[in-house]
């Protein structure tokens, strides 16, 4: 039994196999998800109790098909296993494999079983077992491989206690190789290796000559005998494939002895399943219906809690103005802070359930095939196949899915992915079109069964994918990409969604965006608040300027305080801000206050909101508890005496968040990937002329 | 009083956005790109 307090755990696996499911198992809402030192990938840990006093920290690795890197995700993998300084360094490696892909899925655990750290082998869907007439000789599996084999179901919850054991117990694992390459390949040369650094187990030393990456942790002396070893590179790529020809071979011969598949009991669901969604025109129609029937369930299901969530906020606001002393502070928590949050949380319904349906598709394996049918549509404009995914993650946000065109091994199509990506609809646009369209598309239903609403939202969604794929059809030509690349993905097997994946899912994106942009949103709102709350001379004498103004007309009381307010808030700091930038922004339509919110959200888009929430609450006379949407409706164009946010202002207003680059993040993220500031400063410029033009286009032509 | 409050709020508000966005903290390797990247 382990004596420490802590055993750290790799969970490693391929990609598909249910490794995430199993960390969730494991490890429940006890998760932190961080980035790896100095890169931006992310590091998904957890802790999970083993007995009284034992807990298992269990860091979950990118999925990788081998530990011979093709992508940086992949890379993670390889440095955690190798340095034993590093703080991920694990006591002992769960593998997870497929039990429907096990002999592919076994080259990596042949792998990490020869690195001579104890291993366990998670055989991984074992309920599906039956239906497709698989057998499992596990003593005999156990035997061959040197090491613990259980059998769990994730979803099911089986074999997690058995597993927990296993870890536990770590120490009596046999770390036993389980192909030894050296006599297999070339014994001299590897009785060579062995001799040059006899510190290291033989596999380990072998990866670190295979690999083209430097390994800080070596000393001097041995990244000398390192370097020398990798001179020869044409054979050390021969011997590379020998391994990977021996490994299957020894593979072969394990699952011949121990591993069976009655193909007459297996059932063929999936095959007609694959030919429905992925066919050239139901698959389309199939994936349209799908998109629809989601983004109706955005409005129609969300507004009710919406509907609460901006009433409470509009209470809470009167609320503290009639508890606290009145005072600049009261004033501050009551119109600054208060709305400016409000303008968040009021989109936590839409928001998670935009994730719920996502992680369902996810989980179903429906989202592959999205990708496989959307392959077909890619490649006519430049784009890889493997594009698609970060084109969907899009939906979600820009910045994890810049980061997952990694996958992308031509550095031409990652470029161009890269710089189109910001044009999908991510969550952050979400609130700005959630209350743009509640204020200008009428809520009325269409063919019976449609929402007109949830049918723009649709459109806006479209809008986003076209521009992706038009920006990239030019760049493709201006970048002239030459250089080929295939696109390979594995279909999962279809499962029933697990609810509890769902739920972490969804708990961890809802998060993720709340306090991510909920600190920035906060911080601008304090500011927005102090700029719009004080100004210069002419601020201050707002009450006598319009006394004077007013000396020969009565009117009520109400009336003067209107225009005290609206006098303040013109000649407060923002207030000059907003009237500088007015004339760039007014063949869109805006005036000064949309243009402070424009400017506000260039740290985030959803920003948008929450600063019109504060600048109208400053400006309003309408009492303390009228919510965002009714303050915006309020707003009138003093020059046409119409409702501000109109048809073609709402219009104007959707198009330019549809196209412009509004978020410091992702030109960071971009800055970074491409390790040169001329690719966001490309897409900066680039995307804020589309923006301008189309939405100065639309309100010329709309009003 | 509450001037004073409002005043500390503010400060604690631009330090924190001046933070975010102008003063990153240090990555420890250089860039993502893989071998193929050409930067």
């Amino acid at each position: 039994m382990s004596d420490g307090k802590v055993v750290k755990v790799a969970l490693i696996g391929n990609p598909n196999t249910g490794k995430t499911s199993l960390f969730n198992r494991l490890t429940g809402l006890k998760q932190k998800v961080g980035n790896y030192p100095g890169i931006t990938v992310e590091k998904k840990q957890g802790f999970c109790k083993l007995n009284e006093t034992v807990k298992a920290e269990i860091t979950d690795l990118p999925g990788t098909y081998s530990i011979n890197p093709t992508s940086l995700d992949e890379t993670l993998v390889l440095d955690t296993l190798l340095n034993e300084e590093n703080e991920t360094f694990p006591d002992v490696i769960v593998v997870v494999v497929d039990v429907e892909n096990i002999k592919r899925n076994l080259l990596l655990f042949t792998q990490l079983k020869d690195l001579k750290i104890p291993t366990i082998l998670v055989i991984n869907m074992v309920d599906q077992m039956k239906r497709k007439g698989i057998n499992i000789d596990v003593p005999k599996f156990e035997e061959r491989l040197h090491t613990k084999v259980v059998l769990a179901s994730a979803r099911k919850k089986i074999g997690v206690e058995e597993l927990k054991s296993a870890i536990l117990n770590y120490k009596e694992l046999d770390t036993t190789p389980v192909s030894k390459i050296s006599t297999k390949i070339d014994k001299d040369f590897f009785t060579k290796l062995k001799s040059a650094l006899p510190e290291f187990p033989l596999y380990k030393s072998w990866l670190l000559i295979t690999q083209n990456q430097e390994f800080d942790f070596l000393t001097d002396t041995q990244k000398k005998l390192v370097t020398k070893f990798r001179e020869d590179v044409v054979c050390i790529r021969r011997y590379q494939h020998k391994e990977t020809i021996f490994r299957y071979k020894v593979i072969n011969d394990i699952l011949k002895d121990s591993f069976n598949v009655d193909a007459s009991k297996a059932t063929n669901l999936r095959g007609i399943l694959d030919r429905i969604l992925t066919h050239k025109i139901f698959g389309y129609v199939i994936f349209a219906l799908i998109l629809l029937f989601i983004f109706q369930g955005i409005f129609n299901w969300a507004s009710y809690p919406m509907d609460i969530i901006d009433g409470a906020f509009a209470d809470l606001s009167a609320w503290t103005k009639s508890v606290m002393a009145p005072g600049t502070f009261t004033n501050l928590i009551a119109e600054g802070i208060l709305p400016g949050i409000g303008g968040i949380i009021i989109f936590i319904p839409q928001i998670a359930i935009l994730f719920t349906f996502i992680s369902i598709l996810e989980e179903t394996g429906y989202m592959s095939r999205v990708v496989f049918l959307m392959d077909k549509i890619m490649r006519k404009f430049g784009m890889s196949g493997k594009s698609v995914i970060p084109l969907i993650s899009g939906t979600a946000c820009a910045i994890p899915a810049i980061m997952a065109a990694r996958n992308i091994n031509n550095w031409k199509e990652r470029l161009i992915t890269i710089l189109v990506v910001p044009f999908t609809t991510c969550s952050a646009r979400l609130p700005v079109y959630a209350i743009l369209i509640a204020l200008v598309i009428p809520n009325k239903p269409i063919l019976g069964f449609l929402n007109l609403q949830g049918l723009t939202m649709m459109v806006m969604y479209l809008i986003g994918f076209t521009a992706a794929i038009a920006s990239s059809m030019l760049l493709h030509k201006v970048l002239k990409v030459e250089s080929k690349s295939f696109f390979v993905i594995e279909m999962p097997n279809y499962k029933i969604p697990s609810i509890k994946n769902i739920f972490y899912e969804v708990v961890e994106k809802t998060k993720a965006f709340i306090f991510g942009a909920g600190k920035i949103i906060l911080a601008l709102s304090i500011v927005l608040w102090f700029l719009a709350s004080n100004g210069p001379a002419k601020f201050k004498n707002a009450e006598a300027t319009i006394k004077a103004q007013t000396e020969n007309t009565s009117i009520s009381k109400e009336v003067f305080q209107k225009k005290v307010a609206s006098y303040k808030l013109e000649h407060s700091y923002i207030g000059y801000m907003g009237k500088t930038i007015e004339p760039v922004i007014a063949p869109m339509g805006y005036d000064w206050k949309i243009g402070i919110a424009i400017i506000s959200s260039f740290a985030a888009r959803e920003v948008f909101v929450g600063a019109l929430a504060t600048i109208y609450n400053v400006d309003s006379d309408d009492g303390d508890n009228a919510t965002i949407k009714q303050r915006m409706a309020a707003e009138i164009n003093p020059k046409t005496g119409e409702s501000m946010f109109n048809f073609s202002t709402g219009v104007s207003l959707l198009l330019f968040y549809a196209f412009a680059m509004q978020c410091v993040g992702t030109l960071a993220i971009v800055k970074r990937e491409t390790n040169s500031w001329k690719w966001p400063i490309l897409q900066l410029v680039g995307m804020g002329i589309l923006a301008y033009i189309s939405a100065a286009a639309a309100y010329l032509i709309l009003s | 009083m509450q001037d004073i409050l409002v005043y500390i709020a503010l400060v604690i508000a631009v330090t924190f956005l001046i933070k975010k966005f102008f003063f990153k903290s240090k990555s420890t390797k250089k860039g993502n790109c893989g071998s193929d990247c050409g930067c």
